[in-house]
């Protein structure tokens, strides 16, 4: 760490500033005299540092991170779409902002509530949903908690789940939080679902459903989809959707329409909120008639007074975060889909596609492509061809070089030194043909000068981290 | 308006490298009666439309001009610096810093909040946010059962209603048992299942516990059984003693009102804090500092992976990814922007605002407060008639306070009134006035 960039969070000032503060306007009081004394604290060890040092410090902080709006972010399964400026200024309209969530006027809020149900029921084919989740893990802790009371208030005990190989890593560990044990399925030679095994699996009379994401983590649609979802109908079990991957299949395809009967969307990712450097998020859960007595509460519905919150239903999971759900985050997302309307969807949909087939095609003339197949909004390389033992690691950091950022890697596990690409729609012709460049001449390098990328980045603010001894002694503040 | 840069030209330039000649074409894979015939959502808006559009639904929000009410989601003054930060998109537009050498800025940012609140709490470990208090709560619990092997979890009465629910919920989903108490109850509740006691303070009606002694009760009945301590305003923490000066095991805040708006109670900030013994068992993402391999340049990237869903998948101590960084960020630049002086400051009016209008409503006939410790910027007030002291407020252009019979039906006219630095002298006259013409109708009404 340079100097340029430290803060001293020692000390800094001594006399401090009320500058946020209003002026006192009432008769001081002494605190000892409204508080025992062992209950008032005698130090206070935060900084006290002027507005101008930290504006500067925190210019020179976002100078070394790399976002969106740096340039392209292909990371697989996040789907790092540009993210529309209207709708931060929408987010702040102070209508929204200063909204309290216990107030009694809160027409608005509820409305925006309630109208990104009715489109998100529209997109998702679903009946009914919550917006409440706060993240996609949280949505699928909700939706398999859903699951839980569904077969509990029918008196059925089943307690398995069956999760694919290829799952994303919350999936087993939601099903873990929710009191499921897991039935890991291997996929077979196409990155799809055997549908023998799953057949084998239901059989065994316990399992309560399964959870898939469709198109898979290896950004192929599994073509036997209905039979899957009619296999595990037809041995009492439910389908539960892990929207992740659902940019590709905009205004393309429903998962209802697919058997499923749960879905979590990521409003983050689909629906071109922020990421915010890992959040806050929003993972809504939308559900079939039949299920929506489980929903957590409150709910909000319409009736003649108009849309109204609806709670004490005995039937639901409970309340699983205070209040209404990250509103900030949910506003954000119910004005893209007003500013795109179904045929923008469509076109994000297809695009999103184009994009990744656009860069598959190309880049496979060099690197090795696992499942050699058309895919959907992206697709997994291995690092299987690159000369002279250059890891996927290897060319991640290389990548950095280049000033952009890298694909996800080691993910998904089925595929060794997985490098996992999703461009997504946002970006143009242009930018994938630099990114093919990029990637090309790395290639290259790997063949004719490895150690520049074993001991790469080089350009970045820093070089390789040692990551190894960050978890041995850990360092987790000054 | 739908944020694509290609033309027509390009996408047939692009389809022809993949070697197909149209869009449907992508979708080969699909079955044919899945794909959608006809779209039954509304054609989008240009932005000017759009944003007319928005700007009228937010309108039929009411707006106050001062708030008395709390309860969990606070207004606060915001320095102008913080949504600068926030607005940085570098920042904002970022993904979790997987690549740490491309997130250096964003990595130290949370590096910084992580050791700011081990200072503010004074607690050994803080981890990088988790949703929000309740949700952290809940998983705090967990962390608890997993930490002792006992499988009961007893919540103090005080917990604010809403995050008692959300313990519910995840405890249900893996079996856990719950039980409530009160304080004078509490040592009879303990047992060898016992996994933790939970504990709000300053609690849902504002008294401010004495934590330490809750904590000797129960560590004499029990050593294993862990403690945690929850609260909703962490700005008293500017004059009260720090969580980690007492000993408890977790300590759980939400941070909404370290620099986030109150956005109708959504996104806010999970402050998650422990013991460093128990650093394995936590729950979230960890910043930590580090070297280059090849070098001495320290450096920050995520650390103690491990834990988390991704790498241990089922055995992870949580499902936990995505987080709450932005919001830590807005707490990192809201403590700094305001420093030791500052939230010294403003916790020191926060209890002085509402002890002044405590005082007051004292004086008046008719209103009583109930709470017999003392108070942060929270209190109990029973009315002579609460729904003509509401109307009374909105008469004034003031945001009432809590009807507590919400949460507590058997609480009947009492009001959760909150107090905060944004409230002038003048306000707090005016909520007099109020309370005084409520006490009037009622008169009136006899």
């Amino acid at each position: 760490m340079d100097s340029e960039t430290s803060l001293n969070l020692e000390g800094g000032n001594e006399d401090g500033q009320k500058n946020y503060v209003p002026k006192m306007d009432l008769e001081e009081i002494n605190l000892q005299d409204i508080v025992p004394v062992n209950l008032l604290r005698q130090d206070l060890p935060l900084p006290n540092i002027s507005e101008v040092e930290l504006v500067r410090h925190f210019i020179t902080l976002s100078s070394r991170n790399y976002g969106v709006d740096t340039g392209i972010y292909p990371l697989g399964s996040c789907t790092m779409k540009f993210n529309p400026k209207i709708n931060e200024k929408i987010a702040r309209l102070p209508g929204f902002t200063q909204t309290h969530p216990l107030q009694d006027e809160n027409d608005g809020s509820l409305e925006v509530l309630y109208e990104i149900s009715k489109l998100l029921g529209e997109i998702t084919g679903m009946d009914a949903f919550t917006l409440q989740p706060a993240a996609g893990a949280h949505g699928e802790l909700v939706g398999l908690l859903i699951i839980k009371k569904y077969f509990e208030i029918k008196g059925l005990e089943k307690k398995k789940l069956i999760i694919p190989d290829s799952a994303h890593g919350t999936n087993p560990a939601s099903a873990k939080m929710a009191g499921f044990s897991i039935i890991e399925l291997n996929s077979n030679e196409n990155g799809e679902v055997p549908l023998d095994q799953l057949e084998f699996a239901m059989k065994e009379g316990d399992v309560a459903g399964i959870m898939l994401t469709n198109p898979n983590t290896l950004g192929v649609f599994d073509r036997q989809i209905k039979e899957i979802t009619r296999i595990v109908h037809d041995n009492g079990g439910l389908c539960y959707y892990d929207g992740a991957n659902l940019n590709p299949m905009l205004e393309i395809c429903r998962p209802r329409d697919m058997g499923f009967d749960i879905v979590h969307l990521n409003l983050h990712k689909t629906f071109s909120t922020p990421h915010g450097g890992g959040g806050p998020g929003s993972g809504p859960i939308g559900v079939i008639d039949e299920l929506s007595p489980y929903l957590p509460e409150p709910c909000i519905i319409s009736t003649e007074q108009g849309i109204v919150c609806r709670e004490g239903n005995n039937k639901s999971i409970g309340r699983i975060k205070a209040f209404w759900g990250n509103f900030g985050i949910i506003v954000r997302a119910y004005a893209y889909i007003l500013a795109l309307g179904g045929e923008g969807l469509k076109r994000v949909g297809q695009i999103s596609v184009l994009n990744a087939n656009y860069l598959r095609v190309k880049l496979m003339k060099k690197y090795h492509l696992p499942y050699n197949r058309s895919c959907q909004h992206e697709f997994v390389l291995s690092d299987r061809n690159i000369p002279n033992e250059i890891t996927t690691e290897d060319v991640a950091k290389r990548i950095l070089d280049y000033g952009i950022y890298a694909p996800t890697i080691y993910f998904p596990l089925i595929v060794p030194g997985a490098l996992m690409i999703e461009p997504t729609e946002t970006e143009s012709m242009q930018s994938l043909d630099s990114f093919v460049e990029i990637m090309t001449k790395i290639f290259e390098e790997a063949k004719n000068d490895p150690n520049l990328l074993k001991t790469a980045p080089h350009c970045t603010p820093i070089k390789r981290l040692d990551a190894v001894l960050a978890a041995r002694k850990p360092i987790l503040h000054d | 308006m739908d944020f694509i840069p290609h033309d027509n030209k390009t996408i047939a330039e692009m389809l022809n490298v993949i070697g197909i000649s149209s869009l449907e074409e992508l979708y080969q894979d699909i079955p044919n009666d899945l794909i959608i015939k006809k779209s039954n959502l509304p054609s989008g808006l240009t932005e000017p439309d759009l944003l007319r559009y928005m700007e009228n639904i937010s309108r039929k929000n009411k707006n106050y001009s001062n708030s008395f009410l709390g309860a969990g989601c606070y207004y606060h003054y915001i320095p102008t610096i913080v949504d600068f930060v926030i607005s940085r998109s570098e920042f904002y537009t970022s993904y979790t810093p997987y690549q740490a050498e491309a997130s250096q800025g964003y990595l130290q940012a949370i590096y910084e909040y992580q050791t700011l609140i081990s200072k503010l709490t004074q607690m050994e470990i803080a981890n990088a946010s988790m949703y929000d208090g309740s949700t952290a709560l809940a998983e705090a619990a967990i962390m608890a059962t997993i930490i002792t092997r006992k499988s009961t979890i007893i919540l103090l009465k005080g917990i604010h209603p809403e995050y008692e629910e959300v313990v519910k919920t995840y405890c249900w989903g893996q079996d856990i048992n719950i039980e409530t108490c009160t304080e004078e109850t509490l040592q009879t509740k303990i047992n060898d299942n016992t996994a933790a006691v939970l504990i709000q303070s300053p609690n849902f009606f504002g008294d401010i516990e004495d934590v330490s002694k809750i904590t000797q009760t129960v560590k004499e009945k029990s050593q294993n059984c862990l403690i945690v301590q929850v609260m909703t305003d962490p700005t008293c923490l500017g004059v009260l003693i720090p969580p980690g000066s007492t000993d408890i095991d977790i300590f759980i805040a939400e941070g909404q009102s370290f620099g986030i708006s109150p956005s109708f109670g959504g996104p806010g900030l999970g402050i998650f804090t422990a013991k460093k013994k128990y650093l394995r068992k936590m729950p979230g993402r960890l910043i930590g500092k580090t070297k280059e391999i090849n070098g001495d340049q320290e450096g920050y990237i995520l650390t103690l992976q491990a834990r988390e869903q991704h790498i241990r998948r089922e055995k992870a101590s949580s499902n936990i990814c995505t987080n709450q960084a932005l919001c830590s960020l807005a707490a990192l630049t809201y403590l700094l922007a305001l420093g030791r002086t500052g939230l010294k400051e403003i916790a020191s009016q926060n209890i002085q605002k509402a002890h002044h209008l405590k005082m007051q409503l004292k004086k008046l006939p008719g209103y009583e407060i109930l709470n017999k410790k003392p108070t942060y910027n929270e209190f109990l007030i029973k009315c002579p008639n609460i729904e003509y002291l509401i109307e009374a407020c909105k008469e004034r252009n003031l945001l009432p306070p809590l009807t507590i019979s919400k949460y507590y039906p058997e609480m009947q006219n009492v009001a959760l009134v909150c107090v905060t630095e944004m409230n002038s002298g003048e306000s707090i006259e005016a909520f007099i006035d109020a309370a005084q013409s409520a006490l009037k109708k009622k008169e009136e009404k006899n």
